[in-house]
């Protein structure tokens, strides 16, 4: 055993290349190279260029700016380790996913030069769409297999797969080829990397688009035609997403594997094994990969890996319980532990043509078990617990490992009585308490949502019941010369759960997600009940804009601005106009027509608008002017919010232009318009000898028509409406809201509610003082009115 | 001949006590030892009215008879008091009605026939066309309306012109019909001390311009009070103002009060004393009581505002309009005063549903300090009924909520001004012009019904003296963020008020109910 050169014996003068060096293993190999492998003559990084950055700059932005190096950085000052990095690093530009890697003739000779090829490039994600992983782990390894054996040199490739490619297997996993269901890889990847195609084919089938577009309807419907196509494009991209996840996952799941990510992964070592040839082949298999327990720094983690998103939810008490054996081991490796096992495998070169297998993983010598995973997080979240968004300490859930059908069949089940609620709510007339719940079932279905997706991705692997034997990994471990296991340690046994868990690991995950730990930073609260005002956002901008003449305010005027509809207008505006003995006719043939209005409402607000103007086929122009003026004191005023005239003002004093944009009818509207001075552009019915025909002289500006009204108006008058303001209550008004600069949702409905918290737009509540409520109707007891109507 | 006005001190036999508490009324039990001020029973009505009128009209006081006044192809104005008097609205025939309608017989008779109505409703709300036929009566409307009777504008930049300025510096303006009129008759309705004389012409036609002079903070605090004309500084004002128009503009006055009669006899339980209810009286505040607790808001505010007054007229007198109001204030008094002794330290108030400027709406909370610090507060003559330091107890809901018709501008004070300070002093330099040069007020003011934009802060002026006079102001029964935002304190029952009162003016207090309304008068000695 002596004989044994080493891991830096064995890498002394050679030339490595080294793929997948901007993700989270590959870096800390290269890491761990520069600083402790100084003999190696030269490190190649196999970097694809991206269509933002070339190669060098990915290399530069995306390898060397990551925290892993800083340590190396301090030991050596930037200037030594700029030189180093000069020295020792080279970028080999090389992309796996083309066939023949799109290599330069350059980089094929270099690739022949190489004498140590790591692969550590994966698509990593479990739920990755099917054709990715299949390209990305099945595919990518077989053309760099390729390329290498045509390149000649017969370099030593160290392929790193996972240890679980052996699948939901119960027992004692050996370090041997994986099981095999009888799959040809070759047919595997052929079907699952060209399964796109298929799927966004089956995406534009009538009955999938008719779906989606109802779905936009339901949402979006009354904004208009541009908006809900956008939208059915975006729920058609995500079906396809979706699509090809489940199939993938449903694929890996037939097979007899966890996901995606194993099956590609246990195809590509079937594929490597065959086409590797005379290749010298060692395959590292680590388990699940977590922050580091030592080097370059304790606790060193990119990204949000396996666990940490699970751990996270338990803090959070967003889980409250959780599926999977608790005696099972989860089998979780450190970082460093992993990069010292393929640098040790890259050193021990095996007989060309042969091939090594090595698991990286804890559970025969050192293991951990779900229930002291959940012990230990308890216990940590309750001495260092999460915050919630009052300061407040959030306690730690118990779990009780039901099995996962009947946590995800919960889950479910709380989803669609939440969703039911949610479709209940936005039907019902219930105006802003609707809007309120709906926003808050809203809040719940996220929530129900993401435990349930948690379940559906982890819980296989909590439900794993298997070893991983390490034996020849500890072979390899034994051959070590003493000097090297100080300084590359990776014999599982080295190290303690608890220790690593409390001092390391938990508090990584909690330190990256950047949760609240400690009470509520600056002075706590000092019990002063002085009145804080809340600050106005919108209100700041337009202060901001203040003084310019280029700037607009539009304000959409029903539910905006004045708190009713057209119908009050027409149902006083009528009943003005006829003796109180004709009332109980005219009412009743009102409500008759009422759910049919409701449901166009929420249709589309512009065939509603069109439907009602009907109403006022044949009924006299002049009379009707007069009336619309005297509803402006009757009706219009008594509902129109002081807050909303309040900023009309404001923005007339800070020198805007201000708009009603509406599709209420002019008789109405511009007398408010003339008494608020202000423009307006609003619907006008068609005239024929004195009388109203109840048709529109055009469109009614709803949805996307307003945004072109308003784009038009802005033009006309040279105002800017990136700098603009709107002011809408509607899903319908949504196309205006995007054209302005500054959107203000006023009073929303549940819908446009839900895509203002999207898009983070202002929501303020404009409210009427009570004091004002009266009937929409004239008083009978009036002279004026009795007189009026010849009674 | 009713009884005069008493002063009661409550023993174990004293009935509960009657606080009106915006549109309902509860009854309360006082501390043994108050006293309860009596307004004196109405007096008797004018048998024949009309005949009185037509008296007046011809014996004026230190004038000449209307009728040699008026002569052919005249220009004849014959401006009149507003709906803000009486309170509540009268039941038809309105005073005005019946001396209007003399006048312009008198008119027709002489053959004048330019003659233009104009209410004089300086920086209130325009009149609707049924409130103005309510007071002018069907005959003169038909008549009149709309082209020659109709509301004053104070924001018309063609209709007033500027009359001068007083020794004192006061700028007059004064409506342009009637300062290009031959004749103005002024055709008034005097209800409290406050109303009628140079005041009526000085303010009801004039603009923000001539009513800024003496409508102010400095003026009001020096109005001690404001309901006794000889010691405020707002009506002295008024009277160099008066004076300079009658030195434009011919003016003939009439002046008329009426009695003590503001309820009717449906709820004759509101007019009387407590001693005095009959079973009948009893049970109708039973019912007036439940339908008022159970009622909501709307149904309530219609009913109430339904009521008409039975008053009767007590007097009418013509002419000279410092002889005529001499005589006015004299018949006012009668029937008002009520003599007391020695200040108090605390003083109860029941606030009505109704002040002024809330005819046919809902009194908002700036009213109802206007209502309980500026009225009924100032009903006093020599010193005020509290004493300094002493503290107000007014029982009245308080609520938040607006008519947004007619105080648009009051939203506004109570959402930003209040907000920002309730100090008089501070919210006049602050914020007054801002509101009072407001477009959007200005053109609601003229087109639609609402209160000038500076409305709001008179009725915040008008509790001015009280502000700084008492030590503390208790509302009984308010909705505790409204009645903060006055900058005064929210009691849940009168003895906790009276309770939270002992803090600031020791135990065992004076303790002063004022029985109003019907309204008093107390001349403190």
């Amino acid at each position: 055993m002596s004989a044994d050169p080493g891991i830096a014996g064995g890498l002394a003068g050679k030339t490595l290349l080294i793929t997948g060096s901007t993700g989270f293993l590959g870096k800390s190999v290269v890491e761990k190279c520069l600083r402790s492998l100084p003999e190696i003559s030269r490190i190649n990084l196999a970097i694809r260029p991206s269509t933002r950055r070339p190669p060098a700059e990915r290399l530069r932005r995306e390898v060397l700016a990551s925290p892993a190096f800083r340590r190396l950085k301090e030991d050596l000052g930037d200037e030594a380790f700029g030189r180093l990095v000069a020295e020792k690093l080279a970028v080999l530009e090389l992309d796996l996913g083309r066939e023949g890697l799109g290599l330069s003739q350059e980089a094929r000779d270099e690739l022949g030069r190489c004498d140590v090829v790591i692969h550590s490039a994966a698509a990593v994600e479990f739920d990755n769409p099917v054709d990715l992983s299949a390209q990305t782990n099945l595919l990518g390894a077989t053309r760099l297999v390729t390329a290498l054996t045509e390149a000649g040199g017969g370099p030593h490739l160290v392929h790193v797969s996972t240890a679980y490619v052996g699948g939901m297997l119960r027992g004692l996993v050996r370090e041997e080829l994986p099981f095999d269901p009888g799959l040809n890889w070759r047919h595997e990847a052929e079907v699952l990397s060209t399964l796109r195609p298929a799927v966004e084919e089956e995406s534009r089938r009538p009955e999938i688009l008719d779906r989606l577009m109802r779905q936009a309807r339901s949402r979006l419907g009354p904004a208009g035609t541009p908006s809900q196509a956008r939208a059915v494009e975006r729920l058609r991209q995500r079906w396809v997403r979706d699509r090809l996840v489940e199939r993938g996952r449903a694929h890996a799941r037939a097979m007899g594997f966890t996901d995606i990510y194993s099956f590609t992964k246990a195809m590509a070592e079937r594929a490597v094994v065959e086409l590797a040839g005379d290749l010298p082949l060692s395959i590292v298999r680590p388990s699940i990969i977590e922050s580091a327990l030592a080097e370059p720094f304790p606790g060193w983690l990119e990204g949000f890996r396996m666990a940490e998103p699970l751990i996270l939810a338990f803090g959070r008490g967003m889980l409250q319980d959780f599926s999977g054996l608790p005696d099972s081991v989860l089998d979780v490796i450190p970082a460093d532990l992993v990069v010292n096992v393929v640098l040790a495998a890259a050193a021990s070169r095996p007989p060309a043509g042969e091939h090594r297998i090595y698991h990286a993983a804890t559970g025969s010598r050192n293991p951990l078990r779900l229930r002291q995973l959940h012990d230990e997080s308890a216990a940590y979240f309750t001495a260092h617990p999460l915050r919630d968004r009052w300061g407040q300490a959030i306690g730690t859930p118990t779990w009780t490992f039901p099995s996962r059908g009947e946590l995800t069949a919960r889950g479910r089940l709380a989803l669609r009585a939440v969703e039911a609620a949610q479709q209940l709510v936005e039907r019902l007339p219930l105006g802003q308490a609707g809007t309120r719940w709906s926003d808050d079932l809203n809040e719940e279905k996220g929530r129900l949502e993401r435990a349930l997706n948690l379940a559906e991705l982890y819980g296989v692997y909590v439900e794993v019941d298997c070893i991983f034997d390490t034996r020849n990994l500890m072979s390899l471990w034994e051959r070590l010369p003493a000097d090297e296991r100080e300084r590359f340690p990776f014999d599982p046994a080295l190290f303690d759960w608890h220790d690593y868990l409390s001092r390391v690991h938990l508090p990584t995950v909690v330190r990256m997600s950047r949760a609240d730990t400690g009470p509520r930073k600056g002075p706590g609260p000092s019990g002063s009940t002085i009145p804080v005002s809340d600050s106005n956002t919108a209100l700041a901008a337009l202060r901001r804009r203040a003084g310019r003449n280029d700037v607009l305010a539009v304000f959409d005027v029903d539910g905006t601005l004045v708190e009713t509809n057209v119908v009050e207008y027409f149902f006083w505006m009528r009943l003005k106009d006829q003796p109180i003995g004709d009332w109980p006719r005219f009412m009743a043939s009102m409500a008759s027509k009422a759910p049919r209005w409701l449901y166009l409402e929420r249709h589309s607000r512009a065939e509603f608008q069109r439907s009602f103007y009907r109403e006022y086929e044949g009924l006299e122009v002049t009379e009707m002017r007069r009336l619309g003026r005297e509803a402006l004191n009757a009706v219009t005023l008594r509902r129109i919010y002081p807050e909303g005239v309040r900023r009309i003002r404001e923005h007339k004093r800070a020198g805007h232009r201000v708009l009603l944009l509406t599709g209420a009818l002019d008789i109405v509207v511009e007398p408010l318009a003339e008494l608020l001075e202000v423009d307006v552009d609003c619907a006008h019915l068609l005239e024929r000898d004195g009388r109203l025909t109840g048709d529109l002289q055009a469109p009614p500006p709803a949805g996307e028509a307003r945004a072109t009204l308003l784009e038009e108006y802005a033009r006309r008058h040279e105002m800017v409406l990136p700098d603009s303001f709107a002011y809408a209550d509607a899903i319908s008004d949504l196309p205006m809201l995007e054209a302005a600069g500054t959107a203000v949702v006023v009073n929303p409905d549940a819908r446009l509610s839900q895509v203002a918290d999207q898009r983070g737009w202002r929501v303020e509540r404009w409210q009427m003082p009570p004091g004002n409520w009266r009937l929409p109707m004239p008083d009978p007891r009036s002279v004026e009115y009795r007189e009026g109507v010849g009674g | 001949m009713g009884r005069p006005g008493a002063v009661l001190e409550v023993d174990r036999h004293t009935p509960p006590t009657l606080f009106h508490f915006g549109e309902g009324v509860r009854l309360e039990k006082l501390p043994l030892g108050s006293r309860i001020l009596y307004p004196p029973d109405p007096l008797d009505p004018l048998q024949h009215p009309e005949r009185a009128i037509r008296r007046a009209l011809s014996k004026p006081l230190e004038d000449d008879p209307l009728k040699a006044l008026l002569r052919p192809g005249m220009k004849l104005t014959i401006a009149f008091d507003d709906l803000s008097l009486p309170l509540p609205p009268m039941a038809q025939p309105d005073v005005r009605q019946l001396v209007l309608e003399e006048v312009i017989e008198l008119a027709a008779e002489s053959g004048v026939e330019d003659v233009h109505l104009i209410a004089a409703n300086s920086l209130h709300r325009r009149m609707t066309e049924d409130e103005l036929r309510h007071i002018v009566g069907d005959r003169v409307f038909t008549t009149f309306y709309p082209e020659r009777l109709y509301n004053h504008d104070a924001e018309d930049p063609e209709g007033n012109v500027y009359v001068g300025l007083t020794g004192e510096g006061e700028e007059v303006t004064l409506n342009r019909r009637a300062a290009e009129s031959d004749l103005v008759v002024y055709v008034n309705l005097t209800l409290v001390p406050m109303d009628g004389g140079h005041k009526s012409m000085a303010t009801g036609l004039g603009s923000y311009r001539s009513v800024r002079p003496h409508h102010n903070v400095r003026t009001l605090l020096g109005s001690r009070s404001f309901m006794s004309p000889r010691d405020s500084a707002l009506h002295h004002a008024c009277i160099r103002q008066g004076q300079l128009i009658e030195d434009t503009v011919r003016v003939f006055h009439i002046e008329t009060t009426v009695n003590n009669r503001p309820f009717p006899s449906v709820v004759s339980f509101m007019q009387k004393r407590e001693f005095d209810w009959t079973p009948a009286d009893q049970a109708t505040f039973l019912a007036v009581k439940q339908f008022c607790d159970l009622a909501p808001p709307a149904v309530k505010r219609s009913a109430f505002h339904a009521m008409r007054a039975p008053y009767g007229m007590t007097s009418v007198q013509s002419g000279q309009v410092e002889a005529v109001h001499e005589q006015t204030l004299k018949a006012v008094n009668k029937q008002m005063l009520v003599e007391v002794e020695g200040q108090t330290d605390v003083v109860t108030m029941g606030v009505p549903y109704l002040c002024p400027y809330n005819v046919n709406a809902a009194m908002n909370p700036v009213l109802v300090a206007c209502m309980g610090l500026g009225y009924m507060f100032n009903f006093y003559r020599g010193k005020p009924v509290v004493r300094a330091g002493g503290v107000a107890i007014l029982t009245h809901p308080c609520r938040y909520e607006f008519d947004s018709v007619q105080h648009p501008s009051y939203i506004d004070f109570y959402d930003e001004v209040l907000a920002d300070t309730t100090d008089p002093m501070l919210v006049e330099e602050r914020w007054e012009q801002r509101f009072a040069e407001d477009s959007w007020y200005r053109q609601l003011y003229r087109k639609s019904y609402a209160y000038h934009g500076v409305h709001p802060f008179y009725a915040w002026y008008w509790a001015a003296h009280a502000i700084e006079h008492l030590g503390d102001v208790i509302v009984v029964g308010g909705e505790r963020e409204a009645v903060h935002r006055l900058g005064f304190k929210c009691a849940s029952t009168l003895q906790d008020a009276f309770e939270m009162a002992e803090q600031t003016v020791g135990r065992f207090p004076s303790v002063t109910h004022l029985r109003m309304p019907p309204v008093l008068l107390a001349e403190v000695t």
